[in-house]
């Protein structure tokens, strides 16, 4: 891992990290990376990943309208938000 | 008489007999918070309302379930409808939910009374509390040390007797870890057991909310009223919810409790090991016989959890971007600066470190080698404890290979220092099934935690066996010297 993965993992995750920490950074994420590459001496051919532990569930909800309508509860928590909508600088000049 | 340490059985009691009114008792857990204040446990209080309900249960004569008018706290990753909820991070400092969680709704509508919101590791990332934008939680037994993680503030208010229990959430052992380092009971049940809706997500296939209590008994209590099937969470377990105290005093002779080959003991601390050895010892005499079981992936459990839950993080975390709620920057350019500026001012350096390894491990050309792998690797692990379940009943482990330790002594140069001090916790998250840690006495005058693992969906089993530890020995009874632990 190098300064410039770095960077790009950075703008990816829309994270700015600072200049003074880089280098740590960069380091600490080897040290994970390096864990990580330790499952690579285990065998997983024909082996199918496991994204849950419940593999037999996840239900579909009906396609019904719900009255559960809180948006001005919702909005009250908004940084920024003008009646129906939340607000955030200039996006179309 | 003074309420601090008691049990929710004994608490009960006191108010069934009226000792004391639902209204006293709430006065003297919020007095003894106040009083404690030094621990850090909570991030928010509950005052005002939790006098206002416990006044109400005491106008109420007709009392049914064992928990009303029983004071808890829960983790401040719990929704909390019109109560802050910050997952002590800066992000969420300013953030009050419409609607409460489920398991937390489950606790209240059995009469429970929230008395506040507890510290904990930032977004659950960590295994020390140290990582809390509000300032670390204290270990009540010695005060320069960690109270564990990531439910710390739950642990600590429970060990220093302010609640009987509360709630916590476990994603690699941070119900059990901080139950562990502050002598008290902590459970992880299976996950789709407890309901996830309106739990701030950390790593969703194996965040699972549980009960930390002083006894196994009032974990059981807890689980009852947490437990259940909710439509509002999609892997929520649609099946029946046994009564978890029914069985709990059934004699455990003949119970088979497998010792997992590959978790080299001799490693450990000598005291640890010692510990363990008396625990074996107690068990024994109560009838239980000890197998060696093979597990011959589990060694692989930290690696694989620090791919799946760092990636599973990067992408629960992308929706804090400080435009519909939370922490937003000020003086930004544009939108993709207000995104960068509120998430890198609003997250701490752990929940940084662990999204951009996920970021890393799910971006083009690595998503295979690190997520794919792990995920088959957590399959193996998967395979290996039901391969493990046909020849025992229960696993027993040592909680964590350390008791706590002391404040900024671990993991502030090499995060993976700190990874791996949850080797014995991470891999029945990875599985789903249930775990559970109870104190079997002190090191060093710090408790030290015994892990027992079951079979998916066999808490019961968990708590029968813990509780007749527990009734057979009095570990759980030890209490920290507040006044005098440094």
């Amino acid at each position: 891992m190098d300064q410039e993965t770095v960077r790009t993992i950075c703008y990816l995750a829309r994270l700015d990290i600072d200049q003074s920490k880089s280098g740590k950074i960069q380091k600490d994420l080897e040290r994970i990376i390096d864990l990580i590459g330790e499952l690579q001496r285990i065998n997983t051919s024909d082996v199918e990943p496991l994204y849950s532990p419940l593999e037999m569930t996840s239900f579909m909800h009906e396609d019904i309208e719900s009255s559960d309508n809180k948006k001005e509860r919702f909005l009250e928590n908004a940084p920024a938000s003008n009646e129906n909508y939340f607000l955030v600088p200039r996006v179309v000049e | 008489m003074s309420i601090q340490f008691k049990t929710i059985v004994e608490l009960r009691a006191m108010l069934d007999s009226k000792q004391i009114s639902a209204a006293e008792l709430m006065q003297e857990s919020l007095g003894l918070a106040k009083k404690h204040e030094e621990l850090n446990c909570f991030v928010t209080m509950n005052e005002e309302q939790a006098l206002k309900k416990a006044s109400a249960i005491d106008l109420n004569e007709k009392t049914t379930s064992n928990l009303s008018g029983i004071p808890l706290a829960q983790k401040d990753l719990f929704c909390t409808e019109g109560l802050r909820t910050t997952c002590s991070s800066k992000i969420l400092s300013n953030f009050i939910p419409p609607y409460t969680a489920t398991a937390v709704k489950n606790l209240e509508d059995a009469g429970s009374v929230t008395i506040g919101k507890t510290n904990m590791d930032e977004f659950a990332m960590g295994s020390s509390n140290e990582t809390s934008f509000f300032g670390s939680v204290h270990n009540p037994w010695k005060k320069e040390y960690v109270p564990g993680g990531s439910s710390g503030g739950s642990a600590a208010a429970v060990a220093a007797g302010i609640v009987p229990a509360a709630t916590g959430t476990d994603t690699g052992g941070s119900i059990r870890q901080p139950a562990a380092h502050c002598g008290i009971t902590g459970l992880k049940p299976t996950y789709g057991r407890v309901s996830r809706w309106g739990m701030i997500a950390f790593a969703s296939s194996l965040d699972q909310a549980g009960p930390l209590a002083r006894t196994s008994e009032d974990c059981a209590i807890l689980l009852n009223a947490m437990s259940g099937f909710d439509s509002k969470d999609t892997t929520s377990l649609n099946t029946e919810v046994p009564d978890f105290l029914e069985n709990i005093n059934n004699p455990i002779n003949g119970i088979r409790i497998g010792i997992i080959k590959e978790f080299n003991l001799a490693d450990l601390d000598s005291q640890v090991q010692e510990r363990f050895e008396e625990s074996k010892k107690t068990y024994e005499k109560l009838g239980a016989r000890f197998v060696e079981v093979s597990l011959p992936n589990i060694s692989a459990s930290v690696p694989t959890y620090y791919s799946i839950a760092p990636a599973e993080c990067s992408s629960n975390l992308s929706r804090f971007d400080g435009v519909r709620f939370g922490y937003r920057a000020e003086n930004t350019d544009d939108l993709n600066d207000l995104y960068i500026k509120s998430r890198s001012e609003g997250f701490g350096d752990e929940v940084k470190r662990r999204i951009l390894i996920g970021t890393y491990a799910l971006s083009a050309g690595y998503y295979d080698a690190y997520y794919k792998k792990a995920q088959q690797v957590r399959r193996l692990i998967k395979e290996d404890f039901e391969h493990a379940f046909e020849s025992v009943d229960l696993l027993m482990t040592p909680t964590s290979p350390n008791t706590a330790f002391k404040f900024g002594s671990k993991g502030t140069q090499n995060p993976v220092e700190l990874y791996l001090e949850d080797l014995f916790t991470i891999s029945s998250n990875l599985a789903g099934i249930p775990a559970i840690s109870i104190p079997h006495g002190l090191v060093n005058s710090l408790p030290a935690g015994l892990q027992l693992i079951g079979n998916f969906l066999r808490e019961d089993q968990l708590l029968n066996a813990a509780h007749i530890f527990q009734k057979n020995s009095d570990f759980h009874l030890l209490k920290p010297d507040l006044e005098g632990s440094q």
